[in-house]
């Protein structure tokens, strides 16, 4: 993961509990129901999302011979969206709409998602070619 | 617990990512920390050219924060921008990558570095002529061969962004320039790292301008440097440039002038550095 990820920040709260979680998962390879009860609060119904999207092997990694990274996550609508690895942006309306708000972070269930799959070390991984990869980075340049 | 079956193209593995994962999160703080500190040295060995250089720990030189450069038009962001692509040429640390839609006609600050030809030689110019064009090169720059560049710089933002981008279009512009320096740090190497600076045109003081974009923007670069137009004197432009980054150092600003030749001087605020002759009118050292 680039260390540019640290950019665009988390709340310090929430770093903190992913950090809990991880330690948890280390140990026990599941999350506790305590942190699970803090997620739903931070982050409302887009927790139980993020968990779902977990649980179904919705995110994928997908990396080049180059070394840089993008995420993948098959929404539930059956569209899949891009989250870029080093900072925080989804091609989901949601996202969008988070934009939008100036007092959200800039987070919507499928970037919390990738948060917890990185967390819970369990993820789909793709080898793409070089070009593979730009093709993807480029696909989510917006339609008008 | 490490089991990993392949089906088809996709592995679906339970990754052991522990130290990467923790060494991220526990270092964090830590690495930007010192990141905004290497920053904001750039910046002052860039700005401070007349005081005693300080020592810049090599240690520091990890993932240095994103910087946002914003001043109204002329207030010299491309000559600051040029100065930090001269100022990393000769650290020896690689190849400076500057982006802006149209070739500088001239080469701003017309000092002994400026006209170094090996420094020179390190920077490297692209000019993409679209929004589309830009992205393209971030989505590609991956590709790219050859020696992997330590400072990323663009030019004009504001003219990428008015192609009637929309809010989450103007997003991904932002975190597709993230996401290529983040990319061109891991490349280098660790304790090394690939800086940014992004300037951006602001309306002139008093013009509204899209606040929505600007605060956009201000998330994805916490760190920004604002360039503020001071009372100009006769035949040379004033300006203050306040750097703020972003809650994680120290506030710094400094006062930057342009000569009619071109020749940028700069001196840390408050010392004023604008003509004492024309002492007219520029603002004291109060700063709010």
């Amino acid at each position: 993961m680039a260390d540019a990820l640290a950019v665009v920040t988390l709340p310090t709260v929430v770093e903190e509990l992913l950090n809990e979680m991880a330690a948890a998962v280390q140990e026990s390879a599941q999350i506790p129901d305590e942190h699970l009860l803090s997620l739903k609060f931070i982050f409302g119904s887009s927790a139980i999302q993020a968990l779902d999207l977990v649980d179904q092997q919705s995110i994928t990694l997908i990396s080049s011979p180059s070394g840089r990274q993008v995420y993948q996550v098959l929404g539930s609508s059956g569209k899949t969206y891009i989250c870029l690895a080093s900072c925080h942006y989804c091609s989901c309306p949601a996202f969008a709409f988070s934009v939008l708000r100036k007092s959200d972070s800039l987070l919507c269930k499928h970037v919390l998602a990738v948060y917890l799959s990185q967390v819970m070390r369990t993820c789909q991984q793709l080898s793409v070619s070089d070009k593979q990869l730009t093709e993807i980075l480029m696909q989510k340049k917006q339609k008008a | 617990m490490d089991n990993s079956q392949t089906n088809g193209e996709a592995k679906c593995i339970v990754t052991n990512e522990a130290s990467a994962w923790e060494g991220l999160r526990a270092g964090t703080g830590r690495q930007l920390r010192r990141g905004t500190l290497w920053m904001a040295e750039t910046l002052r060995r860039v700005l401070g050219r007349g005081r005693a250089a300080e020592p810049v720990e090599e240690s520091a030189a990890e993932a240095e924060p994103p910087l946002l450069l914003l001043g109204g038009p002329g207030s010299g962001k491309t000559a600051l921008l040029f100065a930090a692509a001269l100022e990393a040429a000769g650290d020896g640390r690689g190849p400076v990558l500057f982006l802006t839609r149209r070739p500088l006609q001239s080469l701003p600050n017309r000092t002994r570095a400026a006209l170094d030809p090996l420094r020179l030689q390190k920077i490297r110019f692209q000019y993409p002529p679209s929004t589309g064009e830009l992205l393209q090169l971030l989505c590609s720059a991956h590709e790219a061969r050859g020696p992997t560049p330590a400072l990323l710089l663009l030019d004009g933002l504001e003219e990428y962004l008015a192609e009637d981008l929309g809010h989450q279009e103007a997003a991904y512009l932002a975190a597709l320039l993230l996401d290529t320096a983040a990319h061109f740090s891991h490349r280098v190497g660790p304790g090394r790292g690939c800086g940014l600076i992004v300037a951006l045109q602001t309306p002139e003081e008093g013009d509204s301008g899209d606040a929505l974009q600007l605060s956009l923007l201000q998330r994805y670069f916490p760190a920004q440097c604002w360039l503020h137009l001071e009372a100009p004197g006769p035949g040379q432009r004033c300006f203050r440039a306040c750097l703020e980054p972003g809650g994680l150092g120290p506030r710094a600003e400094w006062s930057v002038a342009f000569q009619p030749d071109g020749e940028m001087t700069v001196t840390p605020w408050p010392t004023q550095a604008c003509d004492p002759s024309s002492n007219k009118g520029s603002s004291s050292g109060g700063h709010p």
